[in-house]
């Protein structure tokens, strides 16, 4: 569309043409502009100023104060879930790409893409009877006689919210890793198969070099989605500590606290520009010595 | 590099046989090239020797080492593919050198054999490049060294030349043929184009549908084609269904009552006008009167499109001629293709080609 634009504008020498044509872009930059600029405007200004209109950073320092555990708490939670992640999405794709077991690579790239179609809140709530002290998990481990109702452990907490983040995450980033490998010249693989190469060697040497920069969206496109997330800490967490979220939902229903809640939303949003930041400079590092 | 031995092999893809009792010998430091049209399986076939199709029938003896049953990276058959198949995120030096990093040679016997490869494909110099800035004959030449530097018991070679711009395929052509008789690599080639086959190939193996035609020498490929397929795709494009009814053509032979093909090339094809009416037509196997429908230059002469009846012959000219000049077009016995209906060569071409083989066997000896 954009470069249907752009050719259209360049055809056109008349400026009233071209001003004519600069209506098309009218509806989706409003759209933009009402639904996204000005929240995130108004949020990043509400969160460093007072009630009269005036500079502050105490919203940002009260935040820290109250909430530095919690955000160091967000920061460890995204972090592990996204390395479980990246392993886990790199093996399933590997496999599908990899392995000689067609009816299983089938199968396993059907199973893999079901959570992409279940929200959040429907994963928390499943996730909740699956992993709780007398959930669905523990119950068949007792059935199976695995465990005694007596050792049986709740997985309700840090460890629960990380299982499900994965879990819901995995379908996103293993759709994106394996649509980059399977992208690969089919060639190449073979190249290195009758040199000698194992699959694992293959993996790691010549497909993994490839697909990283996929594997960076995947990863930072993750972490946005984990740290937007309100549904998984409040029904998951045990409450403290719990993630940012959580504590902005609880700023604003309880106290109308709308500054400190975006000063906690300034604060996710610099975590999220940060690892942003990371990736992207790894990027242009290897574009530099490609 | 030892011989390769492939048994009544077949293969396919999935219940789909692509090929059926292959049956074919790649003796120590020769190269075979398998010609055919698009969808024989020639392709197939390489894909077999290296284990990227599973084998369901017959044997593939690398030496004396039985393969067909070994996973693709125990075989050592390498392959040279069409698109070179170079890994971008790696050096000229990095991609030439995997294979023996994967043996886990030392780093030093693998320093010295990419530097020997590297100077074998005249690329010195270029070791530290990225293989995305090295132009396509460079990247096909990286490629050879890649597949060698293993010291395989087979190359394999899938249509090497086909991604390359005319002028740089004739000269990597050149190229590897010298090499392969430098270093006297047993390899298979896989080609379309006939003049590749004929200029690189120490033997040609033509497949049809998943089967082999005639396997030979260039020359026996193309002076003396075994089946109709085989002079067809060798050039033979004029083709005649005998007897013709028709006055117009003439075929002296001892049983003009007995049904026959007959091919014969473009250039086989002696055209005289009215005015320069050939005088030596006893010689000729077949004799033709027709009209030129087409003139078409050539560069080196003009190829004459002449209607006879219903068919229409190619001939080659050294000059142009205007449509509807009457003509007459002779072909020597020795270049005339004939087969039988069953599509078997008639008695005088089989005892010429086996005589010429049988004189090329003398020779060997």
């Amino acid at each position: 569309m954009c470069w249907l634009l752009e050719v259209n504008m360049r055809q056109t020498t008349s400026p009233n043409l071209l001003k004519h044509r600069l209506w098309l872009i009218v509806p989706a930059a409003l759209m933009v502009g009402i639904f996204f600029l000005y929240p995130l405007g108004f949020s990043l200004y509400s969160a460093i100023t007072l009630d009269d209109g005036g500079f502050t950073l105490s919203h940002l320092n009260k935040a820290f104060d109250l909430y530095s555990k919690d955000i160091l708490f967000t920061i460890i939670i995204v972090l592990v879930s996204v390395a479980i992640l990246a392993v886990l999405s790199i093996t399933i794709a590997a496999l599908i790409t990899l392995s000689p077991f067609r009816s299983l690579t089938k199968t396993l790239g059907f199973l893999y893409r079901l959570p992409l179609f279940i929200p959040f809140i429907v994963t928390a709530q499943m996730m909740r009877t699956f992993l709780a002290k007398n959930g669905l998990m523990n119950n068949a481990f007792v059935a199976s006689g695995l465990l005694t109702p007596m050792d049986t452990v709740s997985f309700l907490g840090w460890s629960g919210i990380i299982i499900t983040f994965v879990w819901k995450q995995l379908a996103f980033s293993t759709l994106l890793i394996s649509g980059a490998m399977a992208a690969l010249d089919e060639s190449q693989i073979r190249a290195a198969r009758n040199l000698g190469a194992s699959r694992l060697s293959i993996l790691f040497q010549i497909i993994l070099p490839q697909i990283t920069s996929t594997l960076g969206v995947a990863m930072v496109l993750s972490i946005v989605t984990m740290m937007s997330v309100l549904s998984v800490p409040l029904m998951i967490g045990t409450g403290s500590p719990t993630m940012m979220t959580a504590d902005m939902a609880f700023r604003i229903n309880s106290y109308g606290d709308y500054h400190v809640a975006n000063a906690l939303g300034l604060v996710s949003y610099c975590i999220c520009a940060g690892l942003a930041w990371f990736y992207l400079r790894q990027n242009l590092k290897e574009k530099g010595a490609n | 590099m030892a011989h390769l031995h492939i048994q009544n092999l077949q293969a396919g893809y999935g219940k789909k046989l692509i090929l059926d009792k292959i049956n074919l010998t790649v003796e120590q430091g020769e190269m075979i090239a398998l010609l055919g049209p698009s969808g024989c399986g020639k392709t197939t076939l390489l894909n077999a020797l290296c284990g990227f199709v599973p084998v369901s029938g017959g044997e593939i003896f690398a030496g004396s080492r039985s393969v067909s049953q070994l996973p693709a990276e125990k075989r050592n058959i390498t392959m040279v593919f069409q698109s070179y198949a170079l890994w971008p995120h790696m050096t000229v030096a990095q991609n030439i050198g995997y294979g023996l990093k994967v043996q886990k040679a030392k780093r030093a016997e693998i320093n010295r054999r990419v530097s020997e490869l590297l100077s074998i494909v005249k690329l010195e110099g270029l070791e530290d490049e990225k293989v995305t800035a090295l132009s396509g004959g460079q990247r096909q030449r990286v490629a050879l060294a890649r597949a060698l530097a293993i010291r395989p018991d087979v190359l394999v070679l899938d249509e090497p030349l086909s991604n390359l711009d005319a002028k740089v395929r004739l000269s990597v052509r050149h190229e590897i043929k010298a090499l392969q008789k430098q270093l006297g690599f047993t390899s298979l080639i896989v080609t379309h184009d006939q003049e590749e086959a004929l200029v690189m190939a120490d033997r040609i193996a033509v497949l049809n549908q998943g089967k082999i035609e005639q396997i030979g020498t260039p020359e026996e490929i193309y002076h003396h084609p075994s089946t109709p397929f085989v002079a067809d795709f060798m050039g033979a494009e004029n083709h005649i269904k005998w007897p013709t009814h028709d006055d117009a053509f003439r075929l002296n032979t001892s049983n003009p009552a007995a049904e026959l093909d007959l091919y014969f090339r473009s250039e086989n094809a002696v055209l005289a006008t009215p005015q320069a009416a050939s005088k030596d037509d006893l010689n000729a196997g077949l004799i033709i009167h027709g009209h030129v429908e087409q003139s078409v230059f050539f560069g080196n002469n003009y190829q004459i499109s002449v209607r006879c009846g219903k068919h229409t012959i190619q001939a080659d000219h050294d000059q142009n001629l205007s449509e509807n000049t009457p003509v007459t077009l002779s072909v020597p016995n020795n270049a005339l293709h004939a087969f039988d209906k069953e599509g078997k060569l008639v008695a005088h071409q089989k005892n010429h080609a086996v005589s010429v083989k049988s004189m090329r066997m003398n020779h060997v000896c």
